[in-house]
């Protein structure tokens, strides 16, 4: 293996996608290269002095993050309270909703509704004319409290 | 100091408009209904096979018990159309027959119905009926099954 595809080699163990038997073959190369072995020394230490400076970093910035997530939420818990408080008009705003759709309920039952049951108010009925051109026609009025019958009859079957 | 927002206070225009909207509704309705007439048919199978009396038919049950010598009534189908006055509503009838119902023109309270009722290209019956709103009348007669077809024809 020469110098250069170690570098390459000694790159993707950092990242930890160098294969096991790569890494072998690379275990060898190093014991007889100081280069590549101080190389592989210097860039496999830059990981945990990266994450050693980002937790400082972190702790740092803690006390500003706390603050900021702490107005955050204060801020959030304002707005819910606000939703929480109905308005004086929204609260009885659904009045006239409810009305208006009680009143479109008692209009409408019994005229858009097929399962009210019949209830004529009324059993007057004219006919003007009558007519059949297969069957005879017999009209049947038993006064007013009784429907008017309009009976066809054919080929005297009924 | 937070200021209200001033989108989510209703005025009292608004108010006012939301009371009065169920008024106004009840203003809009009758005048439109006015102008149409609502045909409400109902197809009755009279047998003498049992002796029951479906409770669909509301009142009119009664009646038809004492109009007709047969033990059961059942409601086999029913059909309602908001029809304008010339403008022509078709009704299926069972047995491929149908019905055809025309709203004429009428005076006050009553309504004018133009009815035909055919079977196929056969003519059964053709009248013009005078009924006040929210009347009925019966036509029957056409053998169903093992009994009749009664047709509970009504206008609002």
């Amino acid at each position: 293996m020469d110098c250069g595809t170690a570098v390459g080699k000694i790159l993707a163990k950092a990242d930890g996608l160098l294969p096991r038997q790569e890494e072998a073959e690379l275990a060898g190369h190093l014991a007889g290269c100081p280069a590549c072995a101080a190389e592989d020394a210097a860039i496999t230490g830059t990981g945990p002095a990266l994450r050693a400076l980002t937790g400082i970093r972190a702790m740092e910035k803690a006390p500003a993050l706390d603050a900021m997530w702490t107005r955050v939420r204060a801020g959030i818990e304002e707005k819910r309270e606000t939703r929480r408080r109905p308005l004086w008009a929204a609260r009885w705003v659904w009045i006239p909703a409810v009305m208006t759709i009680a009143l479109l309920a008692l209009l409408f039952y019994p005229s858009r509704t097929d399962r009210s049951p019949f209830h004529p108010s009324s059993f007057d009925v004219a006919v003007e004319d009558v007519e059949s051109d297969t069957a005879t026609v017999a009209l049947v009025d038993k006064g007013e409290d009784l429907p008017t019958v309009i009976w066809i009859i054919e080929d005297a079957k009924t | 100091m937070p200021r209200p927002d001033p989108r989510g206070r209703a005025g009292a225009p608004e108010l006012l408009f939301l009371l009065l909207l169920p008024l106004l509704l009840l203003a809009a309705v009758p005048s439109e209904a006015a102008d149409t007439v609502t045909v409400d048919v109902g197809a009755v199978y009279a047998s003498n096979e049992g002796t029951s009396i479906d409770p669909a038919l509301g009142m009119i049950r009664g009646k038809l018990h004492s109009m007709f010598n047969y033990t059961s009534y059942r409601m086999l189908d029913r059909k309602r159309r908001s029809l304008s006055v010339g403008e022509t509503g078709e009704f299926e009838l069972p047995d491929r027959r149908s019905m055809r119902a025309t709203p004429l023109p009428a005076r006050g309270d009553k309504v004018r119905l133009s009815i035909r009722i055919s079977e196929g290209s056969r003519n059964l019956l053709t009248t013009t009926l005078g009924l006040r709103r929210g009347g009925m009348v019966l036509v029957g007669g056409p053998p169903h099954q093992a009994g009749v077809l009664i047709l509970i024809i009504s206008a609002e």
